[in-house]
Order: structure tokens, then C-alpha cells, then sequence
């Protein structure tokens, strides 16, 4: 398994928002969070990237504990997130935020070229200030600064929010790419449809806790409607 | 021509004042602290070229910028590392000011303590005194090799943060500093550099400040206004803005001291007063 995560906590001061999560993702999966605002997704994805320090579990990446590793050692072990809200450097044009993913200089698939290639859209614009691109195209930056690592595990927090659906489609045709290069993927999504559509296994959330996991093919609708909303 | 003279002059000390203002605003473009020991540290590294102009007096005064660099960026990365990071993993958003602040109380007064008050001054005579006559009017040289020499360094530190890896890592961090951690950058070591840098940039004002007057452990915190001056002037964060800044207030210094000679800074003050009733934001400051 290349990520397992067991008996999670997280907490922002004296609130806890996850309790004893535990969610494992094999190399080359790709994995679907789901639940409603404030079930502790993007919680869960600032843990594994080692954002948050108020945390205690365990969390065993490729063969290294990361439960007590800092950001910048987590991401230099082949873990990259695209933050919610896509967290572009605005003062950076596109071509220099994608080399920023670049700097911990994992060898591997992904460079400018192939970036480019995946995205040629990007190569047009790659002289351009992130605040001129729509949101969509800002999307694919922060997916190509996260590729530009190399990364073993590519955590996805939200990437589709606010975007029209033709933008939509293009991330989610680019992440067979991905994954045929070998990165795994953690989806944090709230279009249910869509993250079953492209993940292998799903796991819902809710205030904090996980109350479903199974293959994405085999949920029913209403068991997952039920663990969604606990209702 | 007299007072053609008194704009050229005024320009020249721009230099002079730009070089004050650019490591304050470099700073504070980047960790968001307003540095209280910038102005001390200007007078340090005047008494630290003293000093090493008294061990090698042989020495053009001028190639005394090379040391200073040295020990100047050394001081301020060893100041960044060993005090302000901690401060700003405080939640208090107010504790590295008052951390530097203190820092300038304790400089100030060790610089007393050492130096004593009597005024010192690098170089006695010759190349401070030089000039040349420009169709009747006197240009200083010191103060034309200061501003080429700050002209140059803004050009510098421009092409280091537009057009090389470590500037495109310290505008990201200025940016958001939670983000390049997921890049693999600890931004207490981009800090680090950033101050080791503007350390530097004060290093070399100190230096031109003791070759072009005479210094006391007191020059700095009175040149810690005009630096302020310099950067709110151009804009918080911008580089050719403290430059166009620095030059508004040697031309508003020098003019004032014609009409009155005994206004010492007092115009450069009121052009700074009306300048920022008018646009707060400074030259190239965003505009709301």
C-alpha cells in the first residue's frame, strides 16, 4: 500500500475535525473523498501533506511514518497537493509557477515538455499572469505545478469548483494520463457522480468521520446518499 | 543655474536615500515585518567599515563595499535565523516588530557603549572632498559613484527576483508562504536569505552614508525615518518606486536648505506628508 492512514485525528485548536480516520490508497490508484462541507476532506488532504500539525494517527507513505514530517518533507517524498482554490502565485506567470513544483527535483515522466503536451493550451499561455487565465485554465496550472514534482501521490482538493463543465472534462481526461504514468490520486470532490465515475474506490465522510468505503462501481445510490448526508 | 545645481545635488542624495529605503522594502515585501533595526543596522556597518579601514587604511574606501557585503549579509541571515523566524511562528502578528524594535534599543546602545558619541567619519579628505565643475555647477563625486552604485544594485536585485530560481522562489513565498511548502521550500530559509540580502543593501548605504558624513551610533535611527519615508513614498514592496521615492526627498532636502538653511529635513517631511494625503498608496502601489 502506498499510503495508509490509520486512527487519524486532526484538530484546529481546541476543535476536533476528524476522528480516527483511517484510508488507505494503493500506487497508481485513484481514490474519491467525498461528503458534504465541513466532513473534514480538506482536513484530511492538509494532513497527509503535512500541514497540519495538531494531528495524531498514523500515516505511513511508501515505507516513511509522515505523521510528524513537515510540508516541504512530505512533498520532497513524492506527495503533491493542489490546494483548494487552486493557490496559483499570482505574481509568478504560468510557465514560472509550473517550475515551482519543479524545485524538489524528483526524477521522472513529468518535465515543461510533457506538461506542455498534456496541456497545450498552457504552452500558449505560458508568458501570461495567472490573473488573466479562467478558472479552468488556472485548474490546469495548479494540476501541472503539482505534476512538475513527480509525485507518487497527487492529492486533488476540489479541483472542479466553480469550473464549467468543458474545463471540468479536460481535468478529468488528463488524470488516465496521470495515472498511466504511475501517480496515484486522492480526489476530494463534491459531485458524487463524477468521483465514482473516476475513482476505483470512494470513501464518504461525514462531521469528521468515515462512514462508508467501497469500490466506486459497487456503492448503490441511496446507501450513499445515506452515508452523505447521514440521514 | 544656482538652483539647477541644488535638483542635481538633490538627486544625487536621492541615491543615497534610495539605497536606505530598498532593503526595508525587500523585507517587508516578502515576510510582512516592518524592520525597526534597519536604520541601527546602517550605522553598524558604518562602524564596521570604520573598523576595517582603520586595520588596512591602504585600501580605497570604495573596495570596503566588499567586506561590508560580506559581514552584512552574514549578520542579517544569523539575525533571521536565530530570532525573527522564531518571533513570527508566534500567532502575535505584532511580536517581530517589537523583536526588532527591541534589537535597536540594545545595537544602539551597544554601538554607545563601544564607539562612544563623538562623531567618526571614513576616509578623511580626498576622495570625500572631490569634485567636478559641470558648466559652473559642482557635482560631488562621491555622490555620483552612490547613486550609479544604487542604480546598479536596484538593476541587480531586479534581475535576481525576475530572471533566476532563488528570486522566482522568494516572489512565490512572498506570495504564500503555505504553498511553496508543498514545493519543498522552507520559507524561514527563503527569510533567511531575504534579510541576509537586505542586510547587505543597508551594509552598502552605511557605507556610503560614513564616506559622505560623519556618523555617530545616532545616524541610524534618524535615517531610519527617511527610510520609511522611501518606501511608503514608492509604494510598499516596490523597488523603482523607493529609488523614485529616495531621489523626491534628497531634490525636497536640498531645495529646502536653499531657500532655508536651517530646515534640515523639514521639507522632505512635507513632501512626504502632502505625497501621501494625496496618494497613500504610494507611486507604484496597487491602487484600491
Amino acid at each position: 500500500m502506498l499510503l495508509k492512514v490509520t486512527h487519524l485525528d486532526a484538530f484546529y485548536g481546541d476543535l476536533q475535525a476528524l476522528h480516527g480516520v483511517s484510508i488507505g490508497v494503493d500506487a497508481g490508484e485513484s481514490v474519491a473523498l467525498v461528503g458534504a462541507n465541513g466532513a473534514g476532506k480538506t482536513t484530511f488532504l492538509k494532513c497527509v501533506a503535512g500541514l497540519i500539525e495538531q494531528k495524531h494517527g498514523s500515516m505511513v507513505f511508501a515505507g516513511n511514518e509522515i505523521s510528524r514530517a513537515p510540508a516541504e518533507a512530505v512533498a520532497r517524498l513524492g506527495i503533491a497537493l493542489t490546494p483548494e482554490g487552486r493557490m496559483l502565485f499570482p505574481s509568478l506567470n504560468v510557465e514560472e509557477n509550473l517550475q515551482m513544483g519543479g524545485l524538489s527535483r524528483r526524477p521522472g515522466y513529468w518535465d515543461l515538455r510533457r506538461i506542455y503536451a498534456l496541456f497545450p493550451l498552457l504552452a500558449e499561455r505560458r508568458l501570461q499572469m495567472p490573473n488573466t487565465l479562467s478558472g479552468g485554465q488556472q485548474g490546469l496550472v495548479a494540476i501541472g505545478r503539482a505534476l512538475m514534482a513527480n509525485p507518487r501521490l497527487l492529492l486533488c482538493d476540489e479541483i472542479s469548483l466553480g469550473l464549467a463543465p468543458v474545463a471540468v472534462d479536460l481535468i478529468y481526461t488528463s488524470f488516465a494520463t496521470i495515472r498511466a504514468e504511475g501517480t496515484a490520486i486522492v480526489l476530494v470532490e463534491q459531485d458524487v457522480k463524477r468521483a465514482s465515475a473516476a475513482s476505483d474506490r470512494i470513501y464518504c465522510l461525514l462531521e469528521g468521520r468515515v462512514t462508508l468505503e467501497g469500490g466506486s462501481r459497487d456503492l448503490e445510490a441511496d446507501v450513499l446518499t445515506h452515508a452523505y448526508f447521514g440521514t | 543655474m544656482v538652483w539647477l545645481g541644488t535638483i542635481i545635488n538633490g538627486v544625487l542624495l536621492g541615491g543615497l536615500y534610495g539605497l536606505f529605503g530598498v532593503g526595508l522594502a525587500l523585507v517587508f515585501g516578502v515576510t510582512r515585518i516592518v524592520n525597526i533595526m534597519h536604520g541601527e543596522f546602517i550605522a553598524l556597518s558604518a562602524f564596521i567599515a570604520l573598523g576595517i579601514s582603520m586595520l588596512f587604511p591602504q585600501v580605497h574606501p570604495l573596495l570596503l563595499i566588499v567586506p561590508v557585503v560580506v559581514i552584512s549579509f552574514g549578520l542579517g541571515y544569523a539575525l533571521q535565523a536565530l530570532f525573527i523566524n522564531r518571533a513570527m511562528r508566534l500567532p502575535d502578528p505584532l511580536a517581530p516588530l517589537l523583536l526588532t524594535f527591541g534589537l535597536s534599543v540594545i545595537v544602539r546602545n551597544l554601538m554607545v557603549e563601544t564607539f562612544g558619541v563623538s562623531p567618526r567619519r571614513i576616509g578623511q579628505g580626498d576622495f570625500a572632498q572631490l569634485s567636478i565643475d559641470l558648466f559652473g555647477i559642482s557635482i560631488g563625486v562621491l555622490p555620483v559613484v552612490t547613486l550609479t552604485l544604487a542604480i546598479a544594485l536596484f538593476l541587480a536585485l531586479q534581475f535576481v527576483l525576475r530572471r533566476t530560481e532563488i528570486g522566482r522562489i522568494v516572489r512565490a513565498t512572498a506570495d504564500n508562504a503555505e504553498v511553496v511548502r508543498l514545493m519543498g521550500v522552507k520559507p524561514s530559509a527563503v527569510y533567511n536569505i531575504v534579510m541576509g540580502l537586505s542586510f547587505a543593501l543597508a551594509g552598502i548605504a552605511g557605507l556610503m552614508l560614513a564616506l559622505r558624513t560623519a556618523f555617530t551610533p545616532f545616524s541610524g535611527v534618524e535615517r531610519l525615518l527617511i527610510s520609511f519615508e522611501v518606501v511608503v513614498l514608492g509604494g510598499l514592496g516596490s523597488f523603482w518606486g523607493a529609488m523614485l521615492g529616495g531621489i523626491a526627498l534628497g531634490v525636497a532636502q536640498l531645495v529646502g536648505l536653499r531657500l532655508n538653511s536651517n530646515s534640515g529635513f523639514l521639507y522632505g517631511n512635507l513632501v512626504f506628508f502632502v505625497f501621501v494625503m494625496l496618494r497613500p498608496n504610494g507611486l507604484f502601489g496597487a491602487r484600491q
